[in-house]
């Protein structure tokens, strides 16, 4: 019990706190595929999900599968890994971005087969590129920046439990990240250097969309969902200061991208959707 | 032009100017860039300013990463990636994150936590070259600083044990060693015949993996059945690595003067010999003089006597 309760290491970014469950149902099953994505109720959710959500929602959207998104709060329990959101196919469960992708092209859904040899290695090697600095670079914003600390993830990220429990767990994964800081090199970084590695990064990214509609021309690839995922949710999320956000909008080409998709997979969904309360225009509003 | 500059780092073995992949990067590119770097093999981290290694001194300034390292040479106007549009700049920073994600902890384990490895190779060669008592103490250190590492970035669940973990991280260096491979094809370096920063992290990541002789060697056979990425780094060892016999890696213009002033010990003590044998033929009577054609005198002094004797 104490085990799953630290080992939800889900901070990968932060949850804007409107994020909003949207059930997508489709009347159509690809392939005898019925997919459910299950994640935290609103209320509860943790520091890191937005961003994983999205990936998981784009990815599988790209993909044409139909996808239902379902809110639980034991949701981290039912997870293999211990690490939401995760998807739930007929009786199998399966957790994270990479055994998900492969699941999928199990199946026989694949985005990533019209590419040869050489441009399969350039999109692992850009992804491993936004794990290694988008990636940390949150991690970094989110627990080792103590103005953030202090005013935004502590309280979000204790907010399901009681008094003491909160401010316990809280410290705990602190701890435990800044302990991975520091043993991959990071912990001696100011938040002038994170931000000056996040501009690199996006430069990288943006470089290499240039003025393609998508990394590898004419289709997404999971290299686009993973994209996607982390700058949207950037772009996206309230902070004590809009530094990070800024870095992101000095690229037109990128937010450009993260709107594209933004409308092409999720907002034409919403149309046939006729239960979703939630509203969509917050957001749309956000992403200038 | 500049002001002189000096690299700490470890020494090397098994042909290699370094065994230290950050030390063995920043030594390639500098090689790349033309960049007068004099290198100091150190026998303890504690000299260094930091802690870390390896670190360039350069009048008052100290730096310490690989990355910063680089960015000060090419501040300093050695660049290796002048050529280089930006797409290329991009797949650069792209693929050294690959690198540094799935092979690094696997070159960490091979290196510092295999027991058999560390104990019978790296332990014993890096408390050789650290004074005793600290050889007792920091390869200890440096190996659980690694294991470390590998457990706090891969050994988050579901993988729960340790051989887990190290089955998971030696697929993720194959398959890295795959990908850098059908990146490079066959030509010479990764972006066309001029080397780049890409060329020296790729190198300073797969010499020590290519040619330390380790009892357990699993990542170096995988590496082995890729030829194009081992002609790789012996391109890059012999082209800019040309050693000498201690091993440390010689600053360009000395060795050509060592080179070139053992040559003219050859030379002229050939010469010796010739003039002996070309006294014993013109005392002898029954013999004519001859033209000693077949002689080869390389200085110039030596052509009077040769002009003498030929028509």
């Amino acid at each position: 019990m104490w085990r799953y309760l630290g080992e939800r290491d889900l901070s990968n970014a932060w949850s804007a706190g409107k994020v909003k469950e949207r059930i997508v149902q489709f009347k159509k099953w690809v392939m005898g595929l019925s997919v459910r994505t299950i994640t935290r109720p609103k209320a509860f959710q943790k520091p890191g999900h937005l961003c994983l959500h999205l990936l998981q929602m784009a990815f599988l959207q790209m993909c044409n599968l139909p996808v239902r998104v379902v809110c639980r709060a034991n949701a981290e329990y039912m997870s293999p890994s211990g690490k939401v959101p995760f998807i739930h196919v007929g009786n199998q469960v399966v957790s994270e971005l990479g055994p998900i992708v492969q699941f999928v092209k199990a199946k026989g859904h694949s985005l990533s087969d019209g590419l040869d040899e050489v441009q399969k290695a350039e999109m692992k090697a850009y992804m491993e590129l936004v794990n290694n600095m988008l990636l940390t670079a949150e991690l970094y914003l989110q627990w080792c920046d103590d103005v953030t600390v202090e005013e935004i993830t502590h309280p979000r990220y204790g907010s399901p439990y009681p008094w003491p429990l909160n401010r316990i767990l809280a410290y705990q994964k602190q701890w435990e990240i800044r302990r991975k800081m520091k043993a991959i090199g990071w912990a001696g970084k100011s938040l002038e250097q994170v931000l000056e590695d996040v501009d690199q990064c996006c430069q990288a990214l943006s470089q290499r969309l240039g003025t393609q509609p998508y990394f590898f021309n004419k289709q997404p690839t999971e290299l686009d969902a993973l994209v996607f995922g982390h700058l949207f949710t950037i772009l996206t999320t309230q902070l004590t200061t809009d530094e990070l956000s800024e870095k992101v909008k000095n690229y037109g080409n990128l937010t450009a991208f993260c709107r594209r998709i933004e409308q092409q997979y999720f907002e034409g969904h919403d149309k046939d959707n006729s239960g979703t309360a939630a509203p969509r225009s917050a957001k749309r509003s956000l992403l200038r | 032009m500049a002001a002189p500059m000096e690299l700490s780092c470890w020494g090397g073995d098994w042909g290699l100017p370094s065994l230290h992949p950050e030390s063995l990067t920043v030594m390639a590119y500098a090689k790349f860039s033309g960049a007068p770097l004099t290198v100091n093999t150190i026998n303890n981290s504690w000299r260094t300013p930091k802690g870390d290694i390896p670190v360039l001194i350069s009048e008052d300034i100290v730096i310490s990463q690989p990355a910063k390292i680089l960015n000060f040479l090419r501040k300093q106007k050695y660049n290796a990636d002048y050529e280089l549009s930006a797409k290329q700049g991009a797949d650069t920073l792209a693929y050294i994150a690959l690198l540094e994600e799935k092979l690094l902890p696997a070159l960490l384990h091979t290196f510092w936590v295999e027991a058999e490895n560390y104990c019978s190779v790296t332990k014993p060669w890096f408390a050789s070259r650290i004074p005793f008592p600290l050889s007792l103490y920091l390869p200890g250190k440096m190996s659980r600083e690694a294991l470390n590492r590998i457990l706090l970035t891969k050994g988050g669940p579901p993988l729960y044990s340790l051989s887990e973990v190290e089955a998971q991280i030696y697929r993720d260096a194959k398959e890295c060693l795959n990908l850098l491979s059908k990146r490079l094809g066959t030509s010479q370096f990764f972006f066309g015949n001029t080397p780049t920063t890409l060329d020296a992290f790729v190198f300073g990541f797969l010499a020590p993996v290519y040619k330390v002789c380790f009892p357990r060697v699993q990542l170096q056979e995988h590496l082995k059945q890729l030829p194009n990425l081992c002609r790789f780094c012996d391109d890059i060892l012999t082209c800019y690595f040309r050693l000498t016999i201690s091993g440390h890696s010689p600053s360009g213009q000395d060795t050509a003067d060592a080179n070139l002033q053992k040559l003219t010990q050859l030379v002229n003590k050939e010469s010796n010999l010739i003039e002996k044998m070309d006294d014993n033929l013109r005392k002898s009577p029954q013999h004519p003089p001859r033209k000693l054609t077949t002689l080869k005198l390389a200085a110039g002094g030596e052509e009077s006597p040769l002009n003498r004797l030929s028509p």
